[in-house]
């Protein structure tokens, strides 16, 4: 059963006869073998003790005590806190990326009580990915796949612990609510649709996509020949196997490298590349159609056939093999030890291309690496450069075609100028006109030409909308009733978020109250708890600031009105939608009842997101397009709809591959200072 | 190429469809706003916007008044004063950028025959300018040298009836040009950046069409922004209203 290599770390961290490594390899990295006595915290992948002392030699998990797994370069982007302890495996099983398939195999152990979902793969993102846009994706899909799995547990365990202290006593609940259902309601955030535009990135060689006389390692990243177990096996030239997932043309280029632990001298038939599903798993990598490969006996490269071509330079134990593709122009290169070869094939087609690697003799042994751990040949120089191209492209794009008879500068000041008056910032409008004016009089040459002035109407309109924009959601209430009563009719939905809002915002200032009357009785330290309490200093709440020094019996006569006036509109509330039958208006009322069970739902993570101010702005702007389309305008400023089309073309230039893998939107947004809101 | 459109209803394109669904949040749009009036100098809107839209200024008022003088100047043609300034700011500009101060006094050169030429006078000061300020800097870079030849062909064709590479220099667009190079380079020197990002925006979204059509992939044939108020999405199409076509605008 076990094969010619026993399991552990030594036995392939030091061959009895390290072959001389690659000169050109000690380059830019150590080379694999040689680093093992100086491999610190920041060592390689391939030599890195901790890497393979989780199994010790008599194939026992051992976790206690292992070094620098934070040195492994994995975490990116994901929130590892007590990472870099190997001990705090068990707080893994909270559903936080693992660092490799071995310890999901030691969390599978653990999960025999079945609180772990096993098939969960390890979320790791390959360095030259880093920041890309598909990757962001990727990241978002996986924390609301984290969240919804948390949420649904904590629902399963009943009522979380603070709302079991909720005291009925301290506020009255509106009346037709329902204590106990609608107080467990738990702000759940969108179950995560599986999108198929959304490929996952290969993670580990698939078990069920392999031919039979080779060995998968329990790291899912390490294979061995151990000779055909049954007579079909028997029947082949070489036993190959593919990754779980295919590489998807998003990322642009797709890259993962192969280190040869074990071959035999001068005869490593082994092949590696990328193959889709069709082509037939027993046979050298290469050799069957739509397969690519590059072989470690003779250093050929094959696609389609076995006869190949010559390309590079024989591999063998120690190398450390690169495998790339780029789906730009439909390239395949390969590296060795870290210095590429060159363009491999030229004709790679667009499918479902999975890397794929073949084993032909007993005592070969490889492992691979997606890229959860650094690779040795710089893949994201080659990266960059690519990005650096298309962004020389963009730079020289002639943009007059946009809007015929307007150059660039004309263009952008047309863009800019309808943006403020669209979305009502006439002040602006009007200092930019006026700016603008000056500058084309200044240009203007022949002085009997008179330089027409713009005068920005005093937009009746933009004016109406202004305390709409402001986020006030009183005072948006009063305006649209007076000046466009027929959008809140014609627009339901705005005129129900309208109406949550308004309750929210009578909770929000009921708790800000709150806290600083306990502030006050407990000690006086009012400007600490009013930096805690996130006061908003839009100047609508200004009372509360003021509030401050003001007698508590003041505070308190006005909380005791807020609330009563809060519970009276909740009432009106529950009174018109509590029979409405939409799901949306059921799960919005019972989310604000939610808000009144607690004393302070400021302080509350289960709901202190809904009194978030962003949610006031984003019902704002709603109502803001509901008017704009019902005085016939465009919801959206020019400048907004070149924006969102823009995404939209990247994103389709993304999906195969093209130019658009290598550029995002965020590559202009990037550069401006981020100005945070005051 | 294959077409979600080709349905029998006139049902609005996929992508069109796609786009409505994309967001474009607010706090993008408006750092690119605050980044445009900032960095190509409109102090007074800058500041104006910041309000408005409650965010904090990129660049203190004072700094984005002085390139806008400086643009104003040049814009103007009083490119002596514009270089006096520039110099009061930051005298390492011109000393260190050979090409931009030499443009600045092409530049001069050019205002100085257009003033000559109308008022029918003297070329005196145009060529004494040309021999002492361009004529010592003009043989260090070839294209220097080119330049000041062309400029000085203006002072032998009456300016009515000049080819239009030549006419192309006494037209407002090189003082545009050359005005954007200035800002340019004080932008470069106080933040690295040489110019707005909606500039990039804008180059962007052309280039990604272009390269989308290229690629055949499906696209309605003409993807408006809206700007000139023949927005599909809005319900009663407008004319085109003045140059820039913005509807709430009336020009006096």
């Amino acid at each position: 059963m076990s094969g010619s290599f026993q399991h552990g770390s030594s036995g392939f961290q030091e061959p009895a006869s390290p072959p001389t490594p690659s000169a050109r390899a000690t380059g830019r990295y150590p080379s694999p073998y040689s680093s093992v006595a100086s491999a610190g915290a920041a060592a390689n992948f391939y030599s890195h003790p901790s890497r393979t002392s989780v199994l010790n030699s008599a194939g026992d998990l051992t976790l206690g005590g292992s070094t620098g797994l934070g040195g492994l370069g994995l975490i990116n982007n994901v929130n590892m806190e007590g990472a870099e302890s190997g001990t705090d495996a068990r707080a893994w099983r909270g559903g936080l990326p693992s660092f490799s398939r071995a310890f999901n195999m030691l969390m599978a152990a653990e999960a025999a009580d079945g609180a772990l979902q096993t098939e969960e793969e390890a979320f790791f993102v390959p360095s030259y990915l880093e920041g890309s846009t598909y990757v962001q994706k990727l990241e978002e899909a996986y924390r609301s796949k984290l969240q919804a799995r948390e949420s649904s547990r904590t629902s399963a365990n009943g009522l979380s612990p603070n709302l079991t202290t909720f005291n009925p006593h301290q506020h009255p609940l509106p009346p037709g609510s329902h204590r106990g259902m609608s107080h467990t309601v738990i702000e759940r955030p969108p179950v995560f649709e599986e999108d198929d535009s959304l490929a996952p990135l290969p993670s580990k060689w698939n078990k069920d996509d392999q031919w039979g006389g080779i060995e998968i390692q329990p790291d899912g990243l390490s294979i061995k020949y151990v000779g055909p177990k049954n007579q079909h096996d028997r029947d082949h030239e070489a036993c190959a196997v593919r990754a779980d997932h295919y590489m998807p043309a998003q990322c642009g280029i797709y890259y993962y490298e192969v280190q040869i632990l074990s071959a035999k001298r001068d005869d490593a038939t082994i092949g590696i590349g990328f193959s889709t599903k069709t082509a037939t798993l027993s046979r050298p990598i290469g050799w069957e159609p739509e397969a690519w490969g590059y072989h470690g006996d003779d250093g050929r490269c094959f696609t389609g056939q076995n006869i190949g071509r010559h390309y590079g330079p024989r591999y063998n134990t120690g190398d450390v093999i690169g495998c790339g593709v780029n789906f730009r122009d439909n390239t395949a290169f390969f590296t060795k030890n870290g210095v590429k070869i060159g363009t491999a094939f030229h004709d790679v087609i667009r499918g479902k291309l999975h890397p794929a690697i073949s084993l032909k003799k007993p005592g070969e042994y490889i492992r691979a690496n997606f890229g959860q751990t650094p690779f040795v040949y710089n893949i994201d120089d080659l990266m960059r450069e690519e990005r650096e191209k298309v962004q020389k492209d963009i730079e020289a794009t002639e943009t007059s075609t946009l809007v015929p008879g307007m150059n660039e500068t004309d263009l952008i000041q047309a863009l800019v100028l309808q943006f403020l008056q669209h979305d009502g910032y006439v002040e602006t409008a009007r200092a930019f006109a006026e700016d603008m004016r000056v500058q084309k009089e200044a240009l203007n040459i022949d002085p009997s030409v008179k330089v027409d002035g713009l005068n920005i109407r005093d937009d009746e309109d933009a004016n109406n909308r202004q305390p709409i924009l402001e986020g006030d959601i009183d005072r948006a209430l009063k305006y649209t009733n007076a000046y466009y009563p027929h959008v809140l009719q014609d627009n339901e939905h705005v005129d129900f978020r309208l109406r949550c809002r308004r309750f929210i915002e009578m909770v929000r200032k009921a708790a800000q109250l709150n806290m600083l009357n306990d502030s006050k009785k407990s000690n006086g330290h009012t400007a600490e708890v009013a930096q805690d309490m996130d006061l908003d200093m839009n100047g609508s709440e200004s009372t509360v600031w003021a509030a401050l020094d003001a007698d508590i019996v003041e505070n308190s006569a006005e909380l005791i009105e807020l609330e009563r006036s809060m519970l009276e509109y909740g009432q009106s509330l529950q009174a018109k939608y509590a029979n409405d039958p939409r799901k949306e208006v059921a799960k919005a009322l019972n989310e604000i009842w939610a808000l009144v069970a607690y004393r302070n739902p400021l302080k509350e993570p289960q709901v202190s997101h809904l009194l978030d101010r962003k949610g006031r702005v984003a019902v704002a702007e709603e109502l803001n397009s509901a008017i704009l389309l019902s005085l016939g305008k465009s919801s959206r400023a020019s400048l907004e709809k070149l924006y969102a089309q823009t995404s939209v073309l990247l994103e389709d230039l993304r999906q195969d591959g093209g130019e658009g893998a290598f550029v995002s939107v965020d590559d202009a947004m990037d550069d401006i200072p981020r100005s945070t809101q005051i | 190429m294959t077409s979600s459109a080709s349905t029998a209803t006139p049902a609005k394109h996929a992508f069109d469809r796609r786009v409505e669904d994309v967001k474009s949040p607010k706090s993008d749009i408006n750092a690119l706003i605050l980044d445009y009036l900032t960095m190509e100098g409109y102090p007074n809107a800058a500041a104006n916007f910041s309000k408005e839209a409650n965010l904090q200024p990129h660049q203190d008022t004072g700094s984005i008044q002085a390139r806008q003088e400086i643009q104003n100047s040049i814009h103007g043609g009083n490119i002596q004063m514009a270089i006096e300034t520039l110099n009061d700011l930051d005298p390492e500009i011109l000393d260190e950028d050979k090409a931009l101060h030499f443009a600045l006094l092409r530049l001069q050169l050019v205002e100085l025959i257009r003033s000559c030429n109308a008022t029918g006078g003297d070329i005196a000061p145009a060529l004494k300018f040309a021999t002492e300020q361009l004529g010592p800097r003009a043989p260090t870079n070839p294209k220097f040298l080119e330049d000041l030849e062309r400029t000085m062909a203006l002072l032998l064709f009456p300016s009515d009836s000049l080819e239009p590479r030549l006419s192309a220099l006494l037209h407002p667009d090189l003082r545009r040009e050359v005005a954007d190079k200035v800002n340019r380079a004080i932008l470069e020197r106080q933040s690295q950046r040489r110019e707005a990002a909606i500039r990039q925006l804008v180059k962007m979204r052309v280039w990604a069409e272009n390269t989308a059509r290229d690629k055949g992939k499906s696209l309605p044939d003409r993807l408006d922004i809206g700007l000139n108020g023949e927005d599909a999405d809005s319900p009663g199409r407008r004319s085109i209203h003045g140059e820039n076509g913005h509807e709430p605008m009336i020009t006096t």
